[in-house]
């Protein structure tokens, strides 16, 4: 290979000379490592510069799946607009609708019945676990456990069983929205998750037996990707990403929200710092969304799943019959939407990522001004060269998968 | 509290507190709030108020938004300031806060403003060719063609520059 030459070593893998020697005598070698590198998770460019094998210099490229969600909600009305916020983590779609449902009722000034808090603290806590374990599925196949993938595919499919059934999507479901949820639990979604509470904890129990002891996986992420608890803060990194560096800080308990304070539950973390620390603080978060959801199956409040204002949800379909007033909301919403007082509200919640944030703002019409979303994603990327560093680059696989970005979060 | 002199104006938004600051000194004003331990940036955008009639007069057409939070106390306070001018201008403060590096890349590509003294000041999440910024209220929603669809005549067909 001359000096100017650019050669491609596999898949998504092109190389470049840089002409600065390194340590070792060497000359340090720019590798362009993805966009379509199965192992980025989505598709996450990294321009990294080796020496020999060592990672010196490492910069995150993004935007290859940005999607304009932000601009698609401004031209959407307000409750059109819960569709896409589905869309941006695309493996934690009612999180997103809570944010967002969050933010949009704080602006309303409405306060939604407790049972439809228990149903959103339910459906999130089963999307935290779907997230999870296609991070731990995937996160096995690149570490070298390939069978990781079988098994955790298996429950997931049947908690997006539990989505089709309670809300007839199995991915995007856009259960959770301003003002209650889509529709009540049926017998069959608690039949389903009366099981799934049984049987999570024993299944958890096997990922651990392939994984937590596992020699090759011990030494593909013990001390690998460190990031100690003083620079995570600073980059502003949150959710397994903090708590795997022992900070304990969790928005469910700090700062509770849709009646999370009534839930006993802990918050894992882990003083490893490291690809293994992340790897024990989501294995620990796993058993305790079972225990939330546990407690949440067995205190399911009675009464109604949405906020009683016509002026934000339509009247039931009866009333539609016996009801001229009926009539007019049902026209009104179906064909304006609501307004939204002026004014603007932030409203965070914590996905499987970290901190998922919607920030709107509103003109006072029926159509959103402006919706930000605060992607974990998008914030967790940036320590991603601080814990690369002076690493070999078959570890930085590790890296990317411990740091669990959803790249359609990040680009939004 | 920071020193009054900084403030604009404050007030309470759907139960946030926040604070105006004005655009020179905001900059200033947020150095002030971390050293208070506001020490979280968790989010910086913008947002274009182009023909908002939900005030009489806005300030300036960009309202740069700073939403900090205290780690300890659980505070959390959102700091606005309105810019105007094309490009509109404003000191980065991706030295007080790291995270606001991408942030403010993000809102230069989104909205076009200009964050003097940013490090890399490029585009992030639209290709770097990009004419145009996307989130600006004057760049229309489907303003370029489906590539490969009919309609597409040449491989880029920029939008007008917003």
């Amino acid at each position: 290979m001359s000096d100017s030459e650019t050669g491609t070593i596999g898949q998504g893998v092109t190389v470049q000379r840089t002409g600065e020697h390194g340590a070792f005598g060497g000359e340090l070698l720019t590798v362009n490592f993805g966009p379509h590198h199965p192992s980025t998770h989505g598709v996450l460019r990294l321009i990294v510069d080796l020496d020999g094998e060592q990672v010196k210099r490492l910069t995150p490229v993004i935007g290859y799946l940005h999607t304009g969600i932000e601009k698609q909600a401004e031209a959407l009305r307000w409750q059109q607009a819960v569709v896409v916020t589905d869309r941006h983590d695309y493996l934690s779609p009612p999180i997103n609708n809570l944010a967002y449902a969050l933010a949009v009722e704080k602006l309303l000034g409405v306060d939604v019945p407790p049972r439809a808090d228990a149903l959103r603290v339910i459906m999130c806590e089963l999307t935290r676990i779907a997230s999870h374990l296609v991070w731990l599925g995937t996160s096995g196949i690149e570490l070298g456990a390939s069978t990781m993938l079988m098994y955790c595919f298996r429950e997931r499919d049947t908690i997006l069983d539990m989505n089709e059934e309670i809300s007839g999507f199995r991915m995007h479901t856009s259960y959770i929205r301003p003002g209650g949820v889509m529709a009540d639990a049926t017998p069959r979604f608690m039949d389903m998750l009366d099981k799934f509470c049984d049987k999570m904890p024993g299944n958890v129990d096997e990922y651990e037996a392939l994984l937590t002891m596992n020699p090759i996986f011990r030494s593909r992420t013990i001390g690998i990707g460190r990031l100690p608890a003083e620079d995570a803060k600073v980059l502003g990194a949150t959710g397994p990403m903090l708590r795997g560096s022992g900070v304990k800080w969790d928005l469910r308990k700090n700062m509770p929200y849709s009646g999370y304070e009534n839930y006993d539950f802990e918050v894992p973390t882990s003083d490893l710092c490291d690809c293994y620390g992340r790897y024990l603080v989501r294995i620990k978060e796993m058993r305790e969304s079972v225990r939330i959801l546990r407690q949440a199956l067995d205190r399911l409040p009675d009464g109604p799943i949405n906020v009683d204002d016509r002026k934000v949800l339509p009247p039931p379909r009866e009333e539609l019959e016996t009801s001229m007033e009926a009539v007019i909301h049902h026209f009104k919403l179906f064909t304006e939407g609501y307004s939204v007082p002026a004014g603007d509200a932030y409203a965070a919640v914590e996905s499987g990522r970290g901190e998922n944030g919607c920030y709107v703002v509103s003109d006072g019409t029926h159509k959103p001004r402006r919706v930000k979303f605060r992607a974990a994603s998008f914030v967790n990327l940036q320590p991603l060269e601080r814990m690369a560093m002076n690493h070999m680059v078959a570890d930085m696989v590790a890296i990317i998968g411990t740091a669990d970005t959803v790249l359609g979060d990040c680009d939004r | 509290m920071i020193a009054d002199s900084l403030i604009v104006e404050r007030g309470i938004s759907a139960g946030d507190a926040w604070i105006t600051v004005s655009p020179e000194t905001a900059h200033d004003a947020l150095a002030a709030l971390k050293g208070e331990g506001y020490r979280l940036l968790v989010f910086l955008t913008c947002v274009d108020h182009l023909a908002d009639s939900s005030r009489p007069k806005w300030p300036g057409r960009y309202e740069m938004v700073y939403q900090l939070r205290n780690m300890d106390s659980l505070e959390q306070l959102r700091v606005r300031a309105f810019v105007d001018g094309d490009p509109p201008h404003v000191d980065s403060v991706a030295d007080l806060f790291p995270p606001a590096n991408w942030d403010e890349r993000e809102t230069y590509d989104m909205f076009g403003v200009i964050f003097n003294g940013h490090p890399d000041l490029t585009r992030i999440l639209m290709p770097d060719d990009w004419v145009g910024h996307p989130l600006r209220r004057d760049y229309p929603v489907g303003g370029e063609t489906v590539e490969f669809s009919e309609e597409h005549e040449s491989w880029q067909t920029a939008p007008e520059k917003a």
